[in-house]
């Protein structure tokens, strides 16, 4: 071929992907769909309380034991594949009252849990080849033990002494408050004239009170998945580039800034999986070492609690910021339990090299652990323990 | 750090990837200019000898650099796979240029020295093309320009014969033998990084799938 005729490229070198919404045009809609979640939020928590005392819905629903309730957090956040949608759903059900805080607590560790097991199964892609899937099955499993460990820990002791739900009571209640355990959102007033739209919309098809708040909740819950899932899909976009500066930065660090990195990509999208899985493949290719992974996995716990405190603004009842703070409060304590001392800062990381070494020799042990872990022991325990 | 991340960089990810591999380009001239510096009268010498290995490495660390930040854009998951599958091919060329430059300055080592040859303008006029070329190459990446490019590998496909031909009288030459194996070996290592070139600006014209095609026989491209 005489280069004269070179042909034209169909793909030459193409900047970026095909942005077919402008970054303006997708902040303005974040924005809108952040709006939109704290209505959904205040539609769950509007639903629950019009059905009355005792009827906070389905699998939330008559939880009493501790364990169960910490089942249930796994299994609603297994099944949804996000602990935003499970921990706003808590927030809205504490701050309607359905759900007592020694109920929510045990959930939201588990709602902790839960979320690993999107980053555990992205690492199972990388099966075909032993080494890559050593490192990524640690990488990814390193985060179920850390909470794990953390929730072992953590658990037995709340509910011993409530020191958690003691603390983000104490938090909460500093907030500027209002009447009826209240406080003064400037974000509850603009949410509730969003209610205050959808309501009469709900009256003209339903006047049976029960019905109305059945779909109340149904819609709320529906609000929160659908608006979670797009702000999590047009923040990663919108910040892509930010994304990949700061895990250049991380790469060659580790601590404080891989923490640091970890908490600002997870606030950004709103979404401890997606920084957690963007760390599977970059273990795996052994850029990324599992030992620097592990504190922005950590630092993406941190972030991932910034949703349930955006939803406990939109309720502006302290419960429901209590609950939120809860969530913050157990994934900062969990850090300070098992990162500061050196002999068992790694403890996760070394059981999750050992698993992950099983694993590589018995594939089907990394299966077997999802559907144990995950689902069979959460769904036997609920069975058992309520 | 916070602020940082919140207000972004100037420049993205892709760009700083463009901007290392450009560099790579310019220090594997830089290689090159010193090894034949050295070919051309210069001789063999310590600091001439730290320098072609200090920039070979150099390049050799942005080629790395690059590779993790391809694999963390591809992590990311910002969309463009054609353009990561591109550039890890081509980061791989400009790393090459640098590796056959540094060869020229083995070429010294060995005791090669063009200084006194006949053909001694000849030579180096050859040597002056193709650190052109590289340079040209490293400006027509960094701007995008696709015409230029294929001006440039069409001109480049043109020094590819004249390379064979010299290599052809170098092995029929009845010179000595270390005069000749120096010669086929200059013009070997010059039909290489012209190769390399033409690699990295195929990148700019030319489909994934036909990357790296015109360092092979004119008839055996198609």
């Amino acid at each position: 071929m005489e280069s004269a005729e070179l042909p034209q490229s169909p793909s030459p070198i193409v900047r970026g992907p095909k942005r077919t919404i402008p970054p303006l045009v997708r902040a303005v809609a974040v924005i809108a769909l952040l709006y939109l979640f704290l209505v959904g939020v205040k539609l769950l928590e509007s639903g629950v309380e019009s059905l009355g005392s005792g009827t906070a819905g389905g699998l939330f629903d008559g939880i009493t034991n501790p364990l169960a309730a910490l089942f249930v957090g796994i299994l609603a956040t297994v099944l949804v594949q996000s602990s935003s949608v499970t921990t706003s759903t808590i927030v809205g059900l504490v701050a309607a009252g359905q759900l007592p805080l020694e109920t929510a607590v045990p959930m939201i560790m588990g709602a902790n849990i839960g979320t690993t097991i999107t980053n555990t199964i992205v690492s199972l892609a990388h099966a075909r080849k032993s080494e890559e899937f050593r490192l990524a099955f640690s990488a990814a499993t390193m985060h179920d033990f850390f909470n794990l460990i953390a929730v072992a820990i953590l658990l037995p002791l709340e509910i011993a002494t409530g020191f958690l739900q003691k603390t983000a009571t104490w938090f909460a209640e500093l907030l500027p408050s209002g009447a009826d355990a209240t406080f003064n959102s400037p974000i509850k007033g603009a949410v509730k004239w969003g209610v205050g739209l959808i309501k009469p919309v709900i009256e003209t098809i339903t006047s049976s009170s029960t019905t109305f708040g059945v779909a109340f909740i149904l819609l709320g819950i529906a609000i929160i998945f659908i608006t979670l899932m797009l702000i999590t899909k047009n923040m990663k976009v919108l910040i892509a580039a930010r994304i990949e500066t700061s895990i250049n930065v991380a790469l060659a660090k580790s601590g404080m800034v891989g923490m640091m990195v970890g908490i600002l990509v997870t606030v950004a999208v709103q979404s401890s999986s997606i920084t957690t899985s963007i760390l599977v493949p970059l273990v795996a290719s052994g850029i990324l070492l599992v030992r620097n992974a592990y504190p922005i996995t950590l630092g993406a716990n941190i972030g991932t609690t910034v949703t349930a405190l955006l939803a406990a603004l939109a309720t502006g009842v302290v419960g429901g910021m209590t609950i939120a703070l809860v969530h913050l409060l157990f994934n900062i304590v969990g850090i300070l339990l098992l990162y500061p001392i050196p002999k068992i800062r790694y403890l996760p990381v070394t059981i999750a090299e050992k698993l992950a070494t099983l694993a590589v020799a018995r594939k089907w042990l990394a299966v077997a652990y999802v559907g144990i872990v995950f689902i069979a022991i959460p769904i036997v325990g609920i069975l058992i323990l309520d | 750090m916070v602020l940082e991340f919140f207000k972004g960089s100037s420049q993205s990810p892709i760009d700083t990837i463009e901007a290392t591999l450009v560099q790579m380009l310019c220090a594997g001239d830089d290689v090159f200019v010193t090894a034949t510096n050295a070919l051309f009268g210069g001789g063999k010498s310590k600091e001439t000898k730290q320098e072609v290995r200090s920039t070979d490495h150099q390049i050799n660390e942005a080629q790395q650099e690059i590779r993790r930040a391809l694999m963390v854009h591809a992590a990311v998951g910002a969309g463009d796979l054609p353009l990561v599958l591109q550039y890890a091919s081509i980061v791989k060329d400009a790393e090459r240029i640098g590796d056959y430059a540094k060869n020229v300055y083995d070429l010294v080592r060995y005791g090669a020295d063009f200084d006194a040859a006949d053909d001694r303008d000849e030579l180096a006029r050859y040597r002056d093309n193709v650190s052109r070329l590289i340079r040209d190459a490293a400006g027509v990446f960094a701007s995008h320009d696709t015409e230029a490019a294929k001006r440039l590998i069409g001109k480049a496909d043109g020094f590819l014969d004249d390379y064979d031909a010299r290599v052809k009288a170098a092995y029929r030459s009845e010179g000595t033998a270390s005069d000749a194996v120096s010669r086929a070996l200059y013009f070997r290592y010059l039909k290489r990084m012209t190769a390399h070139v033409m690699n990295v600006l195929t990148a700019l014209v030319q489909p994934l799938d036909r990357l790296d095609y015109y360092d092979e026989a004119k008839e055996d491209r198609d």
